[in-house]
């Protein structure tokens, strides 16, 4: 078993397909169609990975989140037909650890189970050093190389870059950057965050137009590749 | 009658107060010259009643005062060319003073009549203006018209898009409507016209009488029934201004027509978008669970033959490009609709890297080369949208570059913009086809939507930006320009 996955989705075509696709890439899987039940089984089942629809009816999806997030620590991937990137935003920010675009493709959702799943597993082991292709940042010695080049950053460069690093393979908006890069007073001006993230990238030899660490989430924020 | 006739009691009656007056005098003493006396009367009887009264006073003057004061006193003999001057000198006088005087009243007269016709002609344009129904307006321009003594009938039919329908008036037949909308298609007056702002009749054969005028204006036709006998200049003038009123009127009219219209093609574009957007969520909930049922059925561990598999691979390659169509036709609505762009400054790079990021499966098989300079100035755009430029051109280029073929992604800064181009070398587009594949739902492929490339262009179009394609040496090239943000962001 590599996982207790709950699927949270109104529609019963839904739950069978993510049902039957799931358990053939050995995930223990149950499914249930309403936020109340989601919650119910969050504490009871004790999954790993929760797949959280926003369109469910009565409870809605940011309802049953922000009701989740104090019931389980289990990694919330949010899904949404059409989602604008304000819903995107919010769910982040309101606890969600990842967000799938429907319709999307069996290989694609396992993909980001599992990206969160070893996330969750690294957190606890408390991994002084994070790596991301050959980019290592090193968090106990506060140091960045390339391919074992030593990369010198700014104090905001290194905070911004552990912030992601610590994240890595989640999507981080724009607001939390500024939030714990800044303080909340920045809040709001995502010019600095831009500006930064370039400046990292030259610094780390890194192409904005095809990059290999950070990567954006278009309308959202960045993401360091896991 | 007896008005016509007061005027000339009155002649004689002062004549022979004059001649008592006169009497009295010389019975007093001698005085010469008194007949003068007799002037003053002729002088206000021209003056007042006209050349009759003053013609008859005049020549009862003299023979009174032939008869009275001439010798031989008590006859009518007029005796030596003295007397005969003295008659002809009050008769002149008679004739002038009336003419004179007649003339005055004509003006004053006129002017008179002018001053009220304006002044009617003021007031019916006020109220008409400030009246917010341009056909109570009309109404009372038509009750205005018919009260002329040769108008019998003013109507005013607009036209809408070839439509006749009387607006102020009454009844005009089915047969009048058709006359008066060929004659505003036609722009050809019948009966009636105006040159050089006087309005002219055009009546040619007596039994056409019975039969209104037609004139067309700007936004419909005056239908009048006019009676040429009796249409006096003033009438005419009257009339003229009164069509002036009504063609401004009809004007105002239309323009309102057109602005509420246009109102209502963007409350449609908006309420077609929303639909869109119901529609789309509709569609894709089910496109959702054939995707995943299908791609849960293709993994290996379903159990299913190679062939089986392929089916449902295939099946889902199918799923998604009806996804794609949906979800473009979709942008397309909403930008049609005039969506809210949220313009930010941004790196031009970053646009490309989310771009390439998202199609990074698709482009592995191929040879991208991204040519963005490092000091490119930011642009000012709408991250989502401009994405979606770059990543149907992207798609585009793939369809069309043969496999390890060549695409390349490029920007400069000129001229004070952005100019970004995607080039792949795959066929050149047929040079008649230049121009036509960025219009909706034109495209080269047997299964594309025709879409991709309309999106593209309302983008660009939308940031005050231009988007073309052109055939360079290895391939079709599309170049599209976005705008700089202010100089003052540093990115």
């Amino acid at each position: 078993m590599s996982g207790r996955v709950l699927v949270v989705d109104d529609e019963v075509e839904m739950q069978r397909a993510l049902r039957a696709g799931l358990s053939y890439h050995d995930f223990d899987v149950r499914a249930v169609g309403s936020g109340e039940e989601a919650i119910r089984e969050a504490t009871s089942w004790r999954p790993d990975v929760i797949l959280l629809d926003l369109g469910l009816p009565g409870m809605d999806g940011f309802a049953t989140l922000k009701a989740l997030r104090p019931a389980t620590r289990a990694a919330v991937i949010v899904v949404s037909v059409m989602p604008g990137e304000k819903d995107k935003v919010r769910a982040l920010d309101a606890g969600a650890d990842d967000y799938v675009v429907k319709p999307f493709g069996t290989e694609e959702l396992v993909a980001r189970i599992r990206a969160v799943l070893r996330r969750q597993a690294d957190v606890p082991a408390g991994e002084p050093v994070i790596r991301s292709g050959d980019l290592e940042v090193d968090l106990a010695h506060r140091t960045v190389t390339v391919n074992g080049r030593v990369v010198r950053l700014t104090p905001t460069e290194y905070e911004l870059l552990r912030y992601l690093a610590l994240h890595a393979g989640k999507p981080v908006t724009h607001t939390t950057l500024l939030r714990q890069v800044w303080g909340d007073y920045a809040v709001g001006d995502k010019y600095n965050t831009r500006y930064v993230v370039a400046q990292i990238r030259k610094k780390l030899g890194d192409d904005s137009a095809n990059p290999r660490y950070i990567v954006n989430e278009p309308g959202v924020g960045y993401r360091l590749e896991g | 009658m007896t008005r016509r006739l007061a005027p000339y009691a009155l002649a004689i009656g002062g004549v022979i107060a004059v001649t008592a007056a006169i009497g009295l005098i010389t019975s007093l003493a001698s005085v010469p010259g008194l007949s003068a006396i007799y002037l003053l009367v002729v002088l206000w009887l021209g003056a007042r009643w006209g050349r009759g009264p003053a013609v008859a006073g005049s020549i009862a003057a003299f023979l009174l005062y032939d008869f009275f004061f001439v010798p031989p006193v008590g006859t009518f003999t007029v005796r030596g060319p003295a007397e005969v001057l003295e008659l002809i000198v009050l008769l002149a006088v008679a004739l002038v003073t009336s003419q004179l005087a007649a003339s005055l009243r004509r003006t004053r007269g006129g002017a008179e009549a002018l001053a009220r016709e304006s002044r009617a002609l003021y007031e019916l344009a006020t109220a008409a203006l400030r009246s917010p129904e341009v056909t109570v307006a009309l109404t009372m321009l038509s009750r205005r018209a018919t009260e002329l003594r040769s108008i019998s009938r003013f109507s005013l039919v607009a036209v809408d898009s070839g439509h006749p329908s009387v607006l102020a008036g009454g009844e005009v037949s089915l047969e009048e409507l058709k006359q008066a909308a060929w004659c505003h298609e036609n722009g050809r007056p019948v009966g009636i016209a105006v040159r050089d702002g006087e309005l002219k009749l055009m009546r040619t054969h007596p039994e056409a009488q019975s039969t209104p005028a037609y004139l067309p204006l700007a936004s419909g036709v005056a239908v009048v029934g006019i009676e040429p006998a009796t249409a006096a200049p003033d009438d005419l003038r009257m009339l003229t201004a009164l069509i002036g009123l009504a063609d401004l009127l009809l004007d105002r009219r239309r323009a309102a027509l057109e602005t509420e219209r246009a109102r209502g093609f963007e409350a449609s574009d908006r309420l077609k978008a929303a639909i869109l957007s119901s529609l789309s969520h509709e569609l894709k909930s089910p496109i959702a669970s054939l995707r995943a049922g299908l791609t849960a059925l293709a993994a290996p561990q379903a159990g299913l033959l190679p062939e089986q598999r392929q089916l449902l691979i295939d099946l889902d390659g199918q799923a998604t490009r009806l996804d794609r169509m949906v979800g473009d036709m979709l942008a397309l609505s909403r930008l049609e609709a005039g969506v809210q762009l949220d313009k930010e400054p941004h790196r031009f790079a970053d646009l490309v890297g989310s771009a390439v990021r998202q199609l990074r499966a698709e482009l592995a098989g191929h040879d991208l080369a991204i040519s963005v300079p490092d000091d490119l100035p930011p642009v000012e755009v709408d991250e989502m949208q401009v994405g979606r430029v770059l990543t149907n051109l992207l798609e585009n280029a793939l369809e069309w570059a043969p496999s390890q073929g060549a695409i390349e992604v490029g920007a400069a800064a000129r001229n004070g913009v952005v100019e970004a181009w995607i080039e792949n070398d795959g066929p050149p587009i047929a040079t008649g086809d230049l121009d036509r594949v960025f219009d909706t739902f034109w495209t080269r492929r047997a299964r594309g939507s025709g879409l991709g490339l309309a999106i593209c262009k309302r983008v660009v179009e939308a940031h005050g930006g231009r988007i073309s394609v052109e055939n360079r040496r290895r391939g079709p090239r599309f170049t599209f320009t976005l705008p700089l943000a202010p100089i003052t962001v540093a990115l």
